[in-house]
């Protein structure tokens, strides 16, 4: 059993705790003032003129950027055509290569047919495809979309087959000696047990879907971050390119911080 | 009495791409109803194969294994303990428990629900029904690993070194705990063990198998008075007697493949 939290501590473990508190507030605290020291540098140098703040932009050049995007309206149209881009992309890849995963799991001769196929698949660079995307679905949000899902599907599918056949053979012996069909080893064995593999996936795909999108989006695009990053770079705006950046960064932090959360709520009770 | 568990001279071969191999020979031996029977042997022999066979997870090659008169089906009711307990981490005791009744569609069987929450509670568990089997000691969890299995009224229980990933101490006690539930549920049970004291200290009889190809080499009756726990039965003066005796068997074993 776990054991209640104890209010008497001793001296000596209440310093260990104040210890960590102490620890762990250094940490925030150097993490904090690293960023504020390299923008207040970055700043600093592009203001006296040591470093051209044309090709670096600056801090203050960046958020007037962004200023100016978020007047004109256009930074949450940007931002909202690229995010559903992401999301849709990192929806479909993940259900896709999940279900792929289940029937390969489920029929081991068809496993071990398509096993060079998927080798190729995931050893492909998937960027080589964009001009076959294009010609396929059209030159538009779809392609960009498909471009995410690619480059997020096969990886699923690899990590979702190999932690669905890592599941324990007694407890599937167990399953069977009482009686249980394929489907029922499945949906209370195999899947559950799977459940902490399927959030590292999730937080690959994160990662994954935004390259996959953004890589869509310079191959074509008429908006979104990624367009803004092509189309800043081609006029030479490095405020524009840094300042969506930074969007993207900000972005990619939320998504991961969703799939920390469902993390936590799963990762609770393991063996 | 009547043979419960028959199993008429059983011969299992494995196939593999260097060749076929023989597991067991002419496996040929019957177990009583309510009896408890231990099946020991060198290690590799084939012990767990022969509870495979029993809870028809694997086809002998020839040979058939009877219960209660009938040919093993996916539908014959066997409880099978492993080493591990193999709880589910993720469902609570409750759930683990009664994941038989969910499999066999039994979960508002109103009959099986109750025999559920009597088995719990007779055996110390109740309280804990809803907490998660990494809040629980060993010994508990073995325990609800047994539990699960009765709940589905096995016909036999097929224990596969369920205490040999204990401590010694949690084992001699798990091993009380598990030989007194069998008792008063009335459970006919089969042990493979690589334990001698175990097989001892638990069974009416114990099958002693030879080196691969398994056969079985001889059936040692234990007799040892009165129903007795298995801690107790270890203090036993005959206790040693028969220690010897099969301790004898087995090494004979290994002279012979040396």
């Amino acid at each position: 059993m776990k054991k209640r939290k104890q209010v008497n501590y001793s001296k000596e473990h209440k310093r260990y705790l104040k210890n960590l508190k102490i620890d762990k507030f250094t940490t925030i605290l150097a993490q904090v003032l690293l960023l504020v020291v390299l923008i207040g540098l970055w700043e600093l140098l592009t203001a006296v003129g040591v470093l051209d703040a044309f090709f670096l932009s600056s801090p203050s050049r960046m958020m007037v950027q962004l200023v100016d995007l978020f007047q004109n309206g256009s930074l949450f149209y940007h931002i909202g055509i690229t995010l559903y881009e992401t999301v849709i992309g990192f929806l479909v890849a993940t259900i896709l290569g999940t279900l792929i995963a289940i029937i390969l799991w489920w029929s081991r001769k068809l496993r071990k047919i398509l096993d060079p196929y998927i080798v190729v698949l995931n050893a492909l660079p998937k960027i080589a495809l964009g001009p076959v995307i294009i010609i396929w679905v059209g030159a538009g949000t779809m392609a960009i979309i498909t471009m995410c899902i690619l480059i997020c599907v096969v990886i699923t599918t690899l990590s979702m087959l190999s932690a669905f056949l890592s599941c324990d053979e007694d407890k599937i012996s167990l399953m069977r000696s009482m009686g249980a069909s394929k489907f029922q080893i499945l949906t209370k064995l195999v899947i559950p047990n799977a459940l902490g593999e399927f959030v590292s996936v999730l937080k690959i795909n994160v990662g994954m879907s935004w390259v996959g999108t953004i890589m869509g989006e310079y191959l074509v695009s008429k908006a979104g971050l990624g367009y803004l990053i092509v189309y800043g770079g081609q006029v030479f705006q490095l405020d524009l390119v840094m300042a969506s950046t930074l969007v993207l960064c900000i972005l990619a932090c939320i998504m991961y911080l969703f799939v920390g959360i469902l993390e936590k709520r799963v990762g609770k009770h393991k063996e | 009495m009547e043979d419960y568990l028959q199993l008429k001279h059983i011969s299992l071969s494995y196939h593999t791409k260097e060749g076929e191999v023989l597991a067991l020979s002419d496996i040929d031996f019957s177990v009583q109803k309510n009896e408890f029977v231990s099946i020991v042997g060198p290690s590799g022999c084939g012990k767990t194969t022969i509870l495979s066979l029993i809870a028809g997870l694997l086809k002998p090659t020839s040979g058939e294994v009877l219960l209660d008169g009938e040919k093993i089906t996916k539908d014959t009711s066997i409880g099978y303990m492993f080493q591990r307990d193999n709880l589910f981490p993720w469902r609570t005791i409750y759930k683990n428990v009664t994941i038989g009744l969910e499999i066999k569609k039994k979960k508002k069987d109103k009959e099986s629900l109750e025999r559920v929450d009597e088995l719990l509670k007779k055996y110390g568990l109740y309280d804990f029904k809803n907490s998660y089997p990494n809040q629980m000691s060993g010994g508990m969890r073995q325990r609800a690993a047994l539990i699960r299995t009765l709940c589905l009224k096995p016909k036999i229980l097929l224990l596969d070194e369920p205490f040999s990933a204990l401590d010694y101490q949690t084992k001699l006690s798990v091993c009380d705990d598990v030989h007194s539930i069998i008792t008063k549920e009335n459970q006919t049970a089969i042990l493979v063990t690589h334990d001698i004291s175990e097989a001892i200290s638990m069974s009416n009889r114990i099958i002693v198998l030879s080196k691969r190809p398994a056969t079985v080499k001889c059936i040692q009756t234990i007799e040892l008075g009165d129903i007795q726990t298995p801690l107790k039965r270890r203090e036993s003066p005959k206790f040693s007697k028969y220690f010897d005796l099969i301790w004898k068997e087995l090494s004979n074993e290994k002279e012979e493949t040396s």
